[in-house]
């Protein structure tokens, strides 16, 4: 979310009331020329105006009793990803807000760096719980192997008895360890898939302005994978495990 | 074929469930293990398949030490080897057909081939006919006939039976050990634990008594 939120975060530039079709042209250049501007997009004062109705309908009557319009022409600068808490940005904004013509700079870095500080932290808890979680499955899935080791017991003993090798004993319950994995992995991607969908219905209202920030987005293709392909690993090494302890036995 | 050299065996102290026990088996031969309970009758014999290893002592079957095989390859060792336990230990989830199967889908024999054997093997213990019944239909004497078509289905040199018929009547006791004399005679060398002094007296020829984990005397009649 705080990615999401730093991301859209435009720098405006707010434009002198008069300013000159030269000035614009050469602001315009300056902005498209620079290696840190994504896009750059113009507001003109009446552009504002309209957006301010659109956004706040009911100061409607307030914007009609005005005499002149007190919105000045913008322009909203996006940044290149990762740019917009660095000093080369700062700089640039400075260079930029002494060209002729440009008025003031709306741009709240401080703001903008405790964000990304969330975001790290969000990351930093995420990876702790999805390291928990792996563990938690992995010793689910090595118990479940083991409780079904033990109840198979009997049949493992006569195979081995027979002359059967260590293998051959094995590649059933690392088959029912990878299946499990798979399917585990499987399941957590449709529940997945069920929860964005119901969680925006159910806390949208509670979201207030969060809600236009917070976008629930599915995995892409090769994260989805890489989860079933996880539990599939964390499967096979979670019976390895249990049938090591049982076949040294 | 089987060679046994101051074997000694001890689970916990100070008792010695085996002590300085050595004998030779040639092959072919039909030896009975007898003595009363705890002397020591199944320990040796699970020494013999390494279920256990000895405290001290050398065991040679065929010609290769025991104790020098690998873990990991041990069941080179057991594929020589049919063991009848006295509990049959029969998968009662198993059809009598798979039960005696299994035997040889370990050693990857092709499945055509599985179902000429098998049947060939329950005929000669003459189940041939209840082949597709669950182990659970069947008498304890039949079921200790699917045990020992398990045990020769794969034609092993060596048979190795721990009390196989401690669960039975005289009647299916003799019958169970005519079903060795048999598989003796085709030319496996076989080795029985019993207690039952019947039995011996009748099939006995060559005889190991041990007593509190000694080899008291060897008979060879």
């Amino acid at each position: 979310m705080a990615d999401q939120v730093s991301q859209n975060m435009a720098v405006v530039f707010f434009l002198e009331k008069d300013v000159s079709e030269d000035q614009l042209r050469s602001i315009e250049e300056k902005l498209a020329g620079s290696s840190l501007v994504l896009q750059a997009n113009f507001i003109s004062s009446r552009d504002a105006v309209t957006k301010f109705t659109e956004r706040f309908p009911e100061l409607q009557g307030i914007v009609d009793n005005l005499r002149s319009n007190p919105f000045p022409p913008s322009f909203e600068a996006t940044l290149k990803e990762n740019l917009l808490s660095s000093d080369i940005t700062a700089e640039v904004i400075a260079e930029m807000v002494i060209l002729p013509g440009v008025e003031d700079v709306q741009f709240n870095r401080d703001w903008i760096e405790r964000m990304q500080s969330l975001s790290r932290l969000a990351s930093a808890i995420g990876f702790f719980l999805g390291g928990i979680l792996i563990l938690a499955s992995f010793f689910i899935i090595s118990n479940v192997i083991k409780l079904n080791v033990f109840s198979r017991k009997d049949e493992i003993e006569i195979l081995r008895m027979s002359g059967a090798t260590n293998t051959f004993i094995r590649i059933p319950f690392l088959l029912e360890g990878v299946v499990l994995g798979f399917l585990g992995g499987l399941l957590s991607l449709l529940l997945l898939l069920v929860l964005i969908q119901i969680f925006p219905l159910y806390l949208g209202g509670s979201l207030g302005a969060l809600r236009d920030l917070i976008n629930f987005r599915y995995l892409t293709f090769p994260q989805s994978v890489n989860i079933v392909l996880g539990g599939a690993t964390i499967g096979f090494t979670g019976s390895l495990t249990s049938l090591a302890r049982f076949l040294k036995n | 074929m089987i060679e046994l050299y101051h074997v000694w065996k001890q689970y916990q102290k100070p008792h010695w469930a085996l002590s300085d026990v050595s004998f030779h088996v040639e092959r072919g031969d039909f030896w009975f293990i007898t003595g009363p309970s705890g002397s020591g009758k199944t320990t040796l014999l699970k020494i013999m398949f390494r279920e256990i290893l000895p405290t001290q002592g050398q065991i040679i079957i065929d010609r290769r030490n025991i104790l020098k095989i690998s873990d990991h390859r041990i069941y080179q060792l057991r594929r020589k080897m049919g063991i009848v336990f006295q509990d049959f230990r029969l998968l009662f989830h198993k059809k009598v057909f798979d039960n005696v199967a299994i035997v040889l889908e370990i050693l990857g024999v092709p499945r055509k081939e599985i179902r000429r054997r098998v049947f060939a093997a329950l005929r000669m213990v003459n189940l041939h006919n209840k082949m597709w019944e669950y182990p659970s239909h069947l008498s304890y004497g039949e079921q200790q006939r699917v045990a020992i078509a398990r045990a020769v289905v794969n034609q092993p040199t060596i048979i190795l039976a721990d009390e196989p018929t401690g669960n039975l009547d005289t009647e299916l006791a003799f019958e169970i050990m005519s079903l060795f004399r048999e598989i003796n005679k085709r030319g496996a060398t076989v080795i029985i634990c019993t207690h039952d002094r019947e039995l011996i007296r009748h099939f006995g020829q060559k005889i190991l008594f041990l007593y509190k984990g000694k080899l008291l005397r060897k008979e060879a009649l």
